[in-house]
């Protein structure tokens, strides 16, 4: 188990100052609310506006809250000065409002409008393509004026790359600089200022916000985008909402969903009222199998090949699971191609991996133009693009006009009777089929190949993705809420409610990590931990690591455990990568070489040139990079609440000692057992038999170990184990291996026989004194 | 060591039994076996098939509520069997996993896997059935012989109910006829039949199209027997509708118990053809002189 959607909150205490300083400052037309009339020191303000009747912030002035049309909006747009910031448009946005005028969102402005007004909840559907992301959140500007009342418009995300680029559009659109009127909050980064009325940042990140304002106060306007994807915290978040409006009559929400599904979302939030805009797509024909594919990654290929050497111009994008399939699949088809264009048979052709690990240089490439004729006249090249399911809905590719889906993607599962959330090769959904479709109808009529019977799609596949909720671990989530407020967990309104069990397990593990006590309310530990982005085992974890005097070795542990994996293994040079790891290779476990390598990483001659450091010891240098961002947000977290930061001396032979059982105050819950002399492990309590992953470091003798992760495959895995003492289990988790509670076999057995050596040996020095 | 502060009575101490003690022989062959055990590694095919057994066995398994979740839930008036939430139809289980051994594409889905859950429910299934049989166990036995010869009576029975009744149906085939106009009794054995052409069918068309995979796509030129020759079009039979309508009838009939069938179907064998199935002979008239009586007992 992984950290989950750590969204780390910008110290918030400090933007809050912020905003009470736009109302001292109060930069061009904001801060009126309060009536400046009365502060003898700003009467110079006050007829500023006045005296200059051509100044278009002076038109917004004179808007009435709720109360404008289109018509007055886009006079105000049209200028000739830019209306919030009082300043001469450019020539740039001139051209690029053209461009906006031209997208279909803006030939219903009115009706939305009026909708907006009407109601304090809007329901908005919009396929992609109609420009909703960008331009609705404009609309509202216009029309809710949240810098007269220093409040903002928030526009959450489910990505955080989606964030930052989409503000980046509109600050462009609006003619400001990014940061100033129109910012991004996301994990690591808060991109705003005093003068932000437009903040697009991670859904995450606004339910983090809510855990210190628990009625968003601070916002007039919250516009959830992309809630057809239901990710964990957009669900949370109108649970959570749907209360606030009740309690902030003043508040508006709008809920935009890419699908027609949206009757669901209405009918959720009391038959809100709706409003749809239609995309601007082709048609696109689909293609069925005849039967089912014994191998659809040998079925895709085929495909692709075929397509080249048999179908007019355009883009192909082929949909698979994960890096290595796809890393593969572009080695196979480039080949296969090769030997298509040496015959004659097919123009050249041009292969790019996507998938979100990807260096964003290499990400980028997938926009490149497709490869000209070899010849002129001859054959039409083309691109092909091989990506995970990000392509389904984060990124436009213009150009694709041949989609090609095998019907499959990585998707995380969690099942509370085994306790493992792991990433799954599953079918995807008919509305996922359809999404995948539709992308081949952006640039012009295109077709989509789907690798099963039309039996199979209508049979085989359920109608929707099962929303995160559904597939999380809650823990995190739960010990959110708490802080949130919410008591009644059982009854709190989600859309989608998860089975029963999952909030048991949730509530089960909170309570053996303390974060919550038998009552089921939250306890001082449990409050601390909120405080950390993390999930739950982490922040206990690093809570108490001043009681092993290792606080900050473990803060680098829990930084490098939130991060992308920091070994690089590349397929062609596996062998000298695995030589590097070595140089790092701790005997005791993974979690140990981890931070060795962190070490290492952060010393004097590796930070002279960290990349090329990272690049000779098969080290991600994002990653670890990543790491140490992270580090320094948590560090402070630590600070302001006090934790103290140390370090047992390096020459102690406790040094390591104190790591492993500070980690074993965080993850007693994922302990294995050796499972006689073999290789196989069982895990403790939920008994499940699991070998450890080929990556480990970790010497076989190791019989007890904590792990981080439960990987399901074909086989199961633990990865990133460490190698730990039976008796620091009953030490420092004496409520979890309460040994009558285990089952009869051999765990309990060995516990039991732990146990009488510990009370044996404390007796034994007992005697001696 | 902690020592205890009392001497050992040696007059009440109890001296173990002999007949318990393990020779040292005995315990040198079981220390050899206990060793064996351990060190047996298990093969990898075996050892797989058990974790994921194991796996399997725990997803079907639900949480106990005794679980200290379940008490706090409790608390905020939680009940066994409620789902979470305000909306309607919430679900109650947590979501299957699915995991997905190779590159099989949708629709074929994994034999092996449904084997496994199917093992585990018939071996649960057993242990309820066992546990609930408290019958003497050559009871038991003597039951399931009376069942075993009443099925066998049965299968007897239909045949020559079909046979006789082939007459009536004036030389035609009983393949031709539509499913639900046949006499219930036999109907069974027809649907057998049918049900083992199509799967032979099926198994046919997907070899077909299997050795039919370039191209793979339907092309609108390709005339119309060739891609019947590539399986690609469906043969479509009436039969095949046939056996996908639902016969309630046919369900109602076979889910009496046995004897109930039996019965029935020996009585029509009487009334209609005169015929004593113990007797084995078709009488001429409804007198059917000759005949000792309705059941197998009365026939020596």
């Amino acid at each position: 188990m992984t950290v989950k959607r750590a969204d780390y909150d910008s110290d918030d205490d400090s933007s809050r100052a912020k905003r009470v300083k736009v109302e001292a400052n109060g930069n061009g037309n904001g801060g009126v609310k309060m009536e400046p009339s009365s502060n003898p020191y700003l009467a110079h303000w006050n007829d500023e506006p006045k005296k200059n009747p051509d100044n278009s912030a002076d038109r917004l002035y004179s808007f009435k809250r709720h109360g404008t049309n289109a018509k007055q909006a886009q006079a105000a747009e049209d200028g000739p000065l830019n209306p919030f910031t009082g300043k001469t448009l450019s020539k740039n946005y001139m051209g690029i409002l053209k461009k906006r005028r031209d997208l279909p969102v803006h030939q219903q402005r009115d009706e939305f409008l009026k909708l907006y007004q009407e109601s304090q909840i809007l329901v908005f559907v919009g396929e992609t393509g109609s420009g909703k992301t960008t331009q609705i959140p404009q609309f509202v500007l216009y029309d809710d004026l949240p810098h007269l009342n220093s409040k903002m418009v928030a526009c959450t995300q489910p990505r955080r790359v989606a964030a930052m680029s989409v503000a980046q559009r509109v600050a462009e659109e609006m003619d400001v600089s990014l940061g100033e009127e129109v910012g991004y909050s996301i994990r690591f980064e808060d991109k705003t200022g005093p003068s932000t009325m437009l903040k697009y940042m991670t859904d995450g990140m606004l339910l983090r916000e809510a855990m210190h304002d628990h009625d968003l106060t601070r916002y007039s306007t919250i516009i959830l985008d992309e809630a057809h994807e239901r990710t964990l915290a957009t669900d949370i978040l109108m649970g959570l909402l749907k209360e606030v409006v009740l309690r902030r009559k003043d508040l508006k929400l709008i809920i935009m969903s890419a699908t027609l599904d949206a009757t669901k979302f209405q009918k959720y939030f009391h038959d809100a009222p709706l409003l749809a805009v239609p995309g601007r797509t082709h048609p696109v024909e689909i293609f069925y199998t005849p039967a089912p594919e014994r191998d659809y990654v040998e079925a895709a290929l085929r495909t692709v090949l075929q397509i080249h050497s048999s179908e007019g111009e355009g883009d192909i994008l082929l949909f698979l699971t994960g890096e290595e399939e796809i890393e593969d699949a572009c080695r196979k088809i480039n080949l296969e191609a090769q030997e298509l264009i040496r015959d004659g048979l097919a123009g050249p052709l041009q292969v790019y991996p996507l998938y979100g690990t990807l260096p964003p240089a290499q990400q980028q490439k997938i926009f490149n133009p497709a490869p000209p004729p070899a010849t002129p006249g001859g054959r039409p090249g083309r691109k092909c693009i091989v990506s995970t399911n990000i392509a389904e809905t984060s990124l436009t590719i213009d150009g694709i006009v041949f989609v090609v889906d095998p019907g499959f993607s990585k998707q995380k599962v969690y099942n509370p009777r085994i306790r493992v959330e792991s990433l799954l090769v599953s079918p995807i959904s008919k509305a996922s089929a359809q999404q995948r479709a539709g992308r081949a109808g952006r640039t012009r009529p295109g077709k989509c190949f789907r690798l099963y019977t039309e039996v199979a799609f209508k049979k085989e596949l359920i109608e929707q993705t099962y929303p995160e909720v559904l597939r999380s671990n809650l823990a995190s989530t739960v010990l959110e809420l708490k802080k949130l407020g919410i008591d009644d967990l059982v009854h709190f309104d989600l859309m989608d409610p998860p089975a029963p069990e999952t909030l048991m397990r949730a509530l089960e593990e909170l309570n053996y990590l303390a974060c919550l006590d038998d009552e089921g309310d939250l306890t001082q530990l449990g409050k601390l931990a909120s405080e950390f982005p993390l999930d739950p085992a982490l922040a206990v974890m690093l809570i108490v690591s001043p009681e092993f005097y290792c606080s900050n070795e473990i803060l680098s542990l829990t930084a490098l455990l939130s991060v992308p994996q920091i070994f690089v293994r590349p397929a062609n040079n596996r062998k000298r990568a695995d030589e590097m790891k070595d140089l790092f290779a701790h005997p005791d476990g993974d979690h140990l070489t981890m931070l060795n390598v962190y070490h290492a990483f952060k010393s004097d001659s590796a930070q002279e040139n960290p990349k090329q450091w990272c690049h000779d010891h098969f080290l991600s240098v994002r990653a670890l990079q990543q790491a140490d961002n992270v580090r320094l947000q948590l560090k402070r977290i630590m600070e302001r609440n006090e934790l103290e930061l140390m370090s047992t001396p390096f020459e102690n032979k406790k040094y390591y000692e104190n790591i492993r059982r500070a980690l074993v105050a965080g993850f007693f819950m994922q302990v294995a057992k050796r499972d006689g002399n073999g290789k196989t492990y069982v895990t403790v309590k939920d008994e499940q038999n699991v070998l450890l992953h080929p990556s480990t470091v970790l010497a076989q003798e190791s019989e007890w170990v904590v792990y981080n992760e439960f990987v399901l495959t074909t086989k199961n895995y633990i990865r990133t184990v460490t190698g730990v003492k039976p008796e620091w289990l009953l030490d420092i988790a004496p409520n979890y291996y309460d040994i009558d509670g285990f089952k009869k076999g051999e765990i309990k057995n060995a516990l039991q026989r732990t146990m009488t050596k510990v009370l044996r040996k404390e007796a034994e020095t007992k005697g001696r004194r | 060591m902690a020592q205890s502060d009392e001497e050992e009575d040696y007059m009440t101490m109890t001296i173990e039994e002999p007949a318990n003690r393990e020779t040292n022989m005995q315990r040198i062959a079981r220390k050899r076996r206990e060793a064996q055990e351990r060190a047996y590694i298990k093969p990898k095919a075996e050892r797989e098939a058990e974790e994921e057994a194991a796996r399997e066995a725990s997803l079907l398994t639900p949480l106990p509520s005794t679980n200290k979740g379940f008490k706090m839930m409790a608390k905020m008036g939680f009940k066994q069997g409620d789902a979470l939430g305000k909306s309607e139809n919430a679900r109650t289980e947590p979501i299957k996993v699915n995991v997905k051994e190779d590159k099989s594409g949708i629709g074929l889905e994994s034999e092996r896997k449904r084997k496994i859950r199917e093992q585990f429910e018939k071996a649960e299934r057993d242990l309820k059935r066992s546990k609930a049989e408290d019958l003497d166990y050559r009871e038991a036995q003597r039951q399931q012989m009376r069942e075993k010869k009443m099925e066998s009576d049965l299968y007897r029975a239909q045949k020559t109910t079909e046979r006789l009744d082939e007459k009536d149906l004036g030389g035609k085939d009983p393949s031709e006829i539509r499913l639900k106009s046949i006499n219930l009794l036999w109907r069974g054995r027809e649907r057998y039949r049918r049900e083992k052409i199509r799967e032979r069918k099926d198994d046919q068309q997907l070899r077909n199209s299997i050795l039919a995979r370039q191209p793979t796509y339907e092309d609108d030129d390709e005339d119309k027997d060739y891609q019947t020759a590539l399986g690609r079009e469906e043969l479509v039979t009436t039969i095949d509708d046939d056996l996908e309508e639902e016969d309630q009838e046919f369900e109602e009939f076979e889910a009496l118990p046995i004897i109930e069938r039996l019965e029935k179907v020996l009585m029509f064998l009487r009334e209609k053809h005169h015929y004593c199935y113990w007797c084995g002979h078709q009488y001429p008239n409804a007198e059917m002189e000759g005949c000792p009586g309705l059941t197998d007992d009365e026939h020596d």
